[in-house]
């Protein structure tokens, strides 16, 4: 084998190795340093196990609802091009280019007991600062694009035939989108929710900002694990590290499968 | 199931995609709409299917106006270029799929689809799916999913365009019997002469939007209403500023027609080419085998050209 | 023959509408209260005191040094990536050896773990506690280091498919006429993944820009020596400086937005030329 081929190949994976393999690795080997029971004890900490129920409830109604909205936006900015929606096109990447400070900061002067919609809602009892509801919003915020970056372009692909045909055939508007349209982008679909998912479970800049960080009431896992290392309580922190790295390689496995089955329906292309 | 279309005008953006088309399609013919790209044949297809709207004009299917009535209600079968197959179902879900929607109890549904599938001699791909299947075999697919609704017309846009010439001279003949068998008023459009001609009993030209011709393939072959119907139908040649075909001429003994020097001979399969030079102008004959023989033109000689 | 009506938008009722008015609506609305409102609110408060006030903020000599410290490093990881991507995106379509899927899976990691866990991590591996005795917390160094692990897959992800599609017919006749591998990558192949490298490089860039997780920890946070700016916008929103925290925010924004819109403009430029 050429020489070139041999360095190339072992640059990329010392490279790789060293900034990404290697703090995976520590994370996981920092979580078992302190042996078995050590780790369970920490895994029942309450704070933490709060803080992990906080987050599950988070992606809960923000996971859903982005993937809504996410499916029908491509839906409208394919299928029924306007002016609206191509402006609605170009803001939707925004979030990916702002930092989840400036989002967390964005949402607090808006809901905010001052806030342009923050004033109106208090006069109605609604408060969406602070609490669980701010951290929901800001999960929305980082991870709206996700999925429509995915389908839109797998929409343009697939075209309209298929559900034309199915017209032709008898089904109405519901039966399509259920058994043709959904059924072709089923993996792409499920690619973004991933992503989605990881988004959420995993966003900390946005919701230090917009929850108010109060333990046990808006601590997610993420501020739970920053919490324990600003507390000098870092192996608390590594265990709820670890659990999140865990999950990690956990989204590796689905978006990877994804990639294959996305593959797959490529080769039948020719 | 006659189909009338009267007086469809489609417009998209500014351009006049079809102008003023009317045509009456008898009952179980199979009709040929027949044009260059951009004719907009395509896009009456779709206006006759329910897939596309239009300005103006009616279609009416067997007398009755279904310019109101979406795709769903027509009880049309239409067919892609592309198949369209649901790729992820099986070829039998495929079929179904029809059947599906006008909840057939799924025991009628499974005969029927059987029956279906060994119509169109796909019986053992049942259960694979469409990325598995090659051309021809997703093209009867398809034809098989439309049939299973018992259509009342039968819609086919560009079927045999990107089969090989092989598999697509086979479909050609097994879509021209089985739709005898079956009945089905059908309408096929294609931008290939020779392919509308082996199949319809029916021509309608079209160019630019509007319908140039209408008839029997002969008929419009021997009787051209325009020169662009003489043109597109058919290789066209000018011989002393007369337009011919080019087995209208033919080699004869000298001294009976005009003199030209020869100048190829091409030998195609079934018959032979003879590429003539008089003066500056350039023609070219087709002959059988047998007139070939007979005359023996070599490149360089000079040879005799008359009418047929 | 008769003529009949026209039939105007009647007739187009029966092309099915995917989304009906009343979805549109509430997707425009979801949008419009999530995002939008936040960001005009955002900006409001940037220019609340107008421009000048704005243009004060950014110019705090705490500001600039924030802004100067993340643009470099931004831009020495994005650098660093551009080559580092390349290179790993063509060894994962044109060379195979066993684990591959693996390596391909791995760079996808900085987009599934959360930031916080990047940042505690490198902190402690690579600051006072760490196994491997160094030490590059409250550098430039430790930051660009986590920058670049956050980016990787921005370059990595955009050269791959393009990679992926490409047939090397070009490369191919190339190296017949007599030109040496590396001349030919040189000449043809590079030309040819520009535009999506420039793209990978323009995003991993902006991302960089406001990154703040997996960055301020190792950073040690040192205000005018190793803050970075999301950090900055982020300490000035805590002591209730909101107007000039929105200020930088907006400044920070512009120049993101800036650097994708000049890629998108080059990059394209660069592949219509081709």
């Amino acid at each position: 084998m050429k020489r070139r081929t041999w360095v190339v190949r072992t640059a990329v994976l010392g490279y790789v190795g060293a900034l990404i393999a290697l703090p995976l690795f520590f994370v996981l080997q920092r979580m078992f340093a302190h042996g078995f029971a050590t780790l369970v004890s920490a895994l029942e900490n309450h704070e933490m196990d709060t803080a992990l129920w906080l987050t599950i409830r988070v992606a809960l109604v923000a996971v859903p609802l982005n993937v809504a909205f996410g499916v029908g936006v491509s839906l409208w900015i394919v299928r029924h091009p306007s002016v609206t929606s191509r402006v609605l096109d170009t803001l939707i990447d925004v979030p990916l280019a702002v930092s989840p400070i400036v989002i967390g900061l964005s949402l607090e002067l808006a809901y905010a007991q001052d806030g342009w919609l923050g004033r109106p809602f208090a006069a109605w009892g609604l408060h969406l600062m602070f609490n669980y509801w701010s951290i929901v919003m800001a999960s929305i915020y980082v991870s709206i694009p996700l999925v429509s970056r995915q389908v839109i372009p797998l929409l343009r692909e697939v075209g309209t035939h298929q559900e034309q045909t199915a017209q032709t055939l008898g089904a109405g508007r519901v039966r399509i989108f259920f058994t043709v349209t959904m059924r072709s982008l089923t993996w792409a679909t499920a690619y973004g929710v991933t992503l989605t998912l990881a988004r959420v479970i995993g966003e900390y800049g946005a919701v230090l900002i917009v929850s108010g960080n109060i333990a046990f009431v808006t601590e997610t896992l993420t501020l739970n694990i920053s919490n324990n290392f600003e507390n000098f309580t870092p192996y608390q922190g590594f265990v709820g590290a670890g659990l999140l790295a865990f999950s990690s390689i956990f989204v590796l496995l689905v978006l990877g499968l994804a990639r294959h089955r996305e593959r797959l329906r490529h080769e039948y292309r020719s | 199931m006659s189909i009338v279309l009267s007086n469809i005008t489609k417009r998209f953006g500014g351009d006049l995609v079809l102008d003023d088309v009317s045509d009456e399609i008898p009952s179980g013919s199979l009709t040929a709409l027949l044009g260059p790209s951009g004719s907009g044949k395509s896009t009456l297809l779709r206006i006759i299917a329910g897939l596309e709207s239009h300005e103006g004009g009616r279609v009416l299917l067997h007398g009755r106006d279904v310019t109101e009535v979406p795709a769903r209600h027509r009880q049309i079968g239409f067919c892609f270029q592309d198949y369209a197959p649901f790729n992820q179902m099986t070829v039998f879900d495929n079929v179904a799929y029809g059947l599906k929607v006008r909840r057939v109890p799924s025991a009628q549904r499974r005969r029927e689809v059987d029956e279906l599938l060994g119509l169109v001699h796909l019986g053992d791909f049942a259960e694979r799916y469409p990325r598995h299947l090659s051309g021809g075999q997703r093209q009867r697919m398809a034809l098989a999913r439309a049939l299973a609704i018992k259509p009342d017309v039968l819609l086919l846009d560009e079927p045999f365009a990107a089969l090989d010439a092989q598999v697509g001279a086979e479909l050609r003949v097994w879509v021209k019997s089985l739709q005898h068998e079956l009945g089905i008023t059908t309408i096929l459009v294609t931008h290939n002469q020779s392919e509308a001609m082996e199949v319809a009993d029916r021509l309608v030209i079209l160019n630019q939007g509007r319908i140039e011709q209408v008839g029997a393939p002969e008929q419009v072959y021997d009787k051209p209403a325009s020169d662009f119907v003489h043109g597109f139908l058919g290789p066209l040649t000018t011989w002393q500023g007369t337009p011919y075909r080019p087995h209208d001429l033919q080699l004869c003994d000298e001294g009976r027609g005009l003199a030209a020097r020869v100048l190829d001979v091409i030998r195609l399969g079934f018959e032979v080419r003879v590429v003539v030079q008089r003066g500056d102008e350039t023609t070219w004959v087709q002959l059988t085998h047998h007139e070939a023989r007979q005359f023996d033109p070599t490149i360089g000689s000079v040879v005799s050209l008359c009418p047929r | 023959m008769t003529t009949h009506p026209p039939l105007a938008r009647r007739v187009r009722r029966h092309v099915p509408r995917w989304t009906s008015g009343g979805a549109r609506g509430l997707a425009l609305a979801y949008f419009s209260l999530l995002v939008l409102i936040p960001s005009v609110a955002l900006v409001t408060h940037a220019f609340a005191h107008g421009a000048g006030a704005w243009w004060d903020a950014l110019s705090q000599r705490e500001s600039v040094s924030a802004l100067r410290l993340t643009i470099a490093c931004a831009a020495g990881a994005a650098l660093i990536n551009t080559v580092a991507g390349t290179a790993t995106a063509w060894v994962l379509v044109r060379d195979r050896f066993a684990g591959q899927s693996i390596l391909n899976a791995l760079i996808d990691l900085p987009f599934a773990l959360p930031t916080v866990v990047a940042g505690v991590t490198f902190y402690t591996l690579y600051g006072p506690q760490s196994p491997l005795h160094v030490n590059i917390t409250g550098t430039w160094i430790g930051i660009t280091v986590a920058i670049a692990f956050v980016t990787l897959p921005f370059n990595v992800r955009a050269v791959q498919p393009v990679l992926e599609a490409r047939s090397f017919h070009a490369e191919a006749a190339a190296a017949t006429l007599g030109a040496s591998t590396g001349h030919v990558f040189r000449t043809i192949t590079l030309p040819a993944l520009a535009p999506a490298i420039l793209t990978g490089t323009g995003l991993a860039f902006a991302r960089a820009l406001g990154e703040y997780g997996s960055v301020v920890f190792i950073s040690n946070n040192l205000p005018y020596r190793t803050q970075v700016a999301s950090s900055y916008v982020y300490s000035l929103a805590t002591s209730g400086q909101v107007d000039a925290a929105a200020a930088v925010s907006t400044g920070l924004l512009m120049l993101a937005l800036v650097v994708l819109a000049s890629v998108n403009i080059v990059s394209r430029r660069v592949a219509r030329s081709q």
